[in-house]
């Protein structure tokens, strides 16, 4: 059996299911792991340990006597700590929020808990799902397992790095302008940020109403469409969820890609912006397999990557003040720099600014629309550049915008960042596979054709995996 | 505009924000915050009017178009 720090969503449940792994031994084994290694990285926030165990046990219980819920049931995940979870605190990885405490599970985690999944704890992240990785706040910023001295992407920080360490197989992350994609692309995993209404939004923590999405995120493709199966449909509690029926994700996940019509988004890394030589030939690289797998591919155009960038941050700081105008007047010392920086332009939007992005919205999403006839799907770089060094604070603020994610939340049509390879010194690459609006099913077997013929997720063999540091080693910026 | 002018500006736009202990403590970062407020928004896509367009009702049902 795989080593069950590496053991996938889709393997570790069979095996459950078969009554040949114990859930409490697969999540107690998570828990040591936790124990022994995150120190280093500081994914978790929070470990829920009893309750993880409590849920486990029970797992174990109802399988044994034949009660089998899914593919979920007895699998360990996080959850980045903006999910409420009954009687827990939701901290947003913000000073502002303690003492605070969830008096209701969110959608999603509801969704997991009726699925029979096991929460072993809450993630870190950028403060309020913004900002960046923040050395002033009460608790320090999660690592990249790659390079725990570089940015592992955000705002779903911990998920990601928790994901690439091998403390969960499934976490829960967020997106409003790539924050699923981002620690997706900077720790080698897999994240999807699925179409706007196609899961609940109910008992998150928001940054902005109309650009937030809710994310599956893990370290290969089906492990993720499994997860998204079981977080996707109608809330009545959630004024943006939509009616539409779930698809099936997992039907024809492995059925290929041949005849499918895939165009590239290549202005946005070789006109728009430069991107980092490595980002170029990993996804330069990725298309070639999409040719051999039989794909037909063409490049296609929008317009200009800064266009979109304007459209998705004038929209998020706008959004994003309303929400923490009281705050940000009363106590702006309580936030971190790089968050305060990035909600206050918001309090400066004129209105008329906000409604020409709104707008601007409608005008990209229909020039989306009509880009996308004839194709099944686009490609595009993740993000343009590497990740930069965790505590050096003007990298971050320069890099910050310099990624294509931020489009698919303007258009809210689905999009899910794949990892392509390593760069020279050893850091992950990735490209976005994305598409219309509902087009998960589409994205999914895409993304599984890909990784699967190109190997470059990281599973059981440790060829695949980060070499982790000792927990013993002293923090360099802490 | 002279940097007095420039700042006596500032002071009031955050005052009117209700920013003035954010000025006080982290005048750069208002400042910068004030400039990236007002920085107008890029040109719309060609072909595309706002003036023609009324503001859209954000209605996540309009994106299943094309599925």
């Amino acid at each position: 059996m795989t080593d069950l720090a590496w053991l996938a969503v889709a393997e570790g449940s069979a095996l459950v299911r078969a009554g040949k792994l114990s859930p409490v031994e697969w999540t107690q084994a998570l828990l040591d792991r936790v124990a022994a290694v995150d120190p280093a990285y500081n994914s978790f926030l929070a470990v829920t340990a009893d309750l993880a165990l409590a849920q486990a046990k029970q797992a174990e219980a109802e399988i044994a006597k034949g009660e089998w819920r899914g593919p979920m049931h007895g699998v360990p995940y996080a959850a980045k700590d903006i999910f409420d979870v009954e009687g827990l605190p939701t901290t947003c990885h913000s000073k502002i929020r303690i003492g605070h405490r969830a008096r209701f599970d969110a959608f999603t985690i509801r969704r997991l808990r009726e699925a029979g999944a096991v929460l072993i704890g809450k993630t870190a992240l950028h403060e309020f799902a913004t900002g960046g990785p923040a050395f002033d706040l009460p608790w320090p910023p999660a690592r990249n397992p790659w390079n725990r001295d570089r940015h592992p992407g955000g705002s779903s920080s911990g998920s990601g790095a928790a994901l690439a360490a091998g403390l969960v197989p499934a976490a829960l992350g967020t997106d409003t302008g790539g924050s699923v994609r981002n620690p997706a692309t900077c720790c080698g995993i897999v994240g999807i940020k699925p179409t706007y209404g196609a899961v609940s939004l109910a008992g998150v923590f928001p940054l902005t109403h109309s650009l937030d999405h809710v994310g599956p995120m893990t370290r290969n493709v089906e492990d993720n469409a499994i997860l998204y199966q079981a977080i996707a449909g109608h809330d009545p509690d959630d004024p943006t969820s939509t009616w539409r029926p779930v698809d099936d994700c997992l039907k024809d996940l492995k059925s290929g890609i041949k005849g499918l019509r895939i165009g590239v988004i290549e202005h946005f890394y070789t006109e728009d912006a430069k991107a980092d030589p490595d980002q170029v030939r990993g996804i330069n690289a990725a298309i070639d397999v999409l040719r051999r797998l039989g794909a037909r591919v063409r490049t296609v155009r929008l317009s200009p990557l800064p266009l979109w960038t304007d459209c998705n941050r004038t929209i998020h700081a706008s959004e994003a003040y309303a929400i923490h105008e009281r705050d940000l007047q009363s106590r702006p010392e309580d936030f971190a720099m790089l968050t305060r920086n990035r909600m206050l332009p918001g309090a400066f939007v004129p209105a008329s600014k906000y409604i020409k992005a709104q707008q601007l919205r409608a005008a990209l999403c229909r020039e989306f629309d009509e880009a996308m006839q004839g194709l099944d799907a686009v490609v595009t770089l993740s993000s343009l550049l590497m990740p930069c060094a965790i505590d050096d604070t003007a990298a971050v603020l320069r890099t910050y915008d310099q990624q294509c994610r931020l489009v698919f939340n303007v258009t809210g049509t689905a999009a899910i960042s794949v990892p392509t390879g390593f760069s020279a010194d050893g850091m992950p690459l990735a490209m976005q596979i994305a598409g219309r609006s509902f087009s998960e099913p589409t994205i999914y077997r895409i993304a599984q054709a890909y990784c699967e013929a190109a190997g470059t997720c990281i599973g059981s063999d440790p060829k695949t995996q980060p070499k982790l540091i000792s927990a013993a080693r002293p923090a360099a910026a802490e | 505009m002279s940097d007095n002018a420039g700042s006596d500006r500032l002071r009031v736009l955050a005052e009117q924000a209700g920013l003035g202990r954010a000025l006080e403590k982290f005048p750069d970062g208002v400042k910068a915050a004030a400039e990236r407020g007002l920085r107008p928004l890029g040109d719309h896509p060609k072909g595309y009017d706002p003036v023609a367009h009324p503001a859209p009702v954000f209605d996540p049902t309009l994106f299943e178009r094309g599925t």
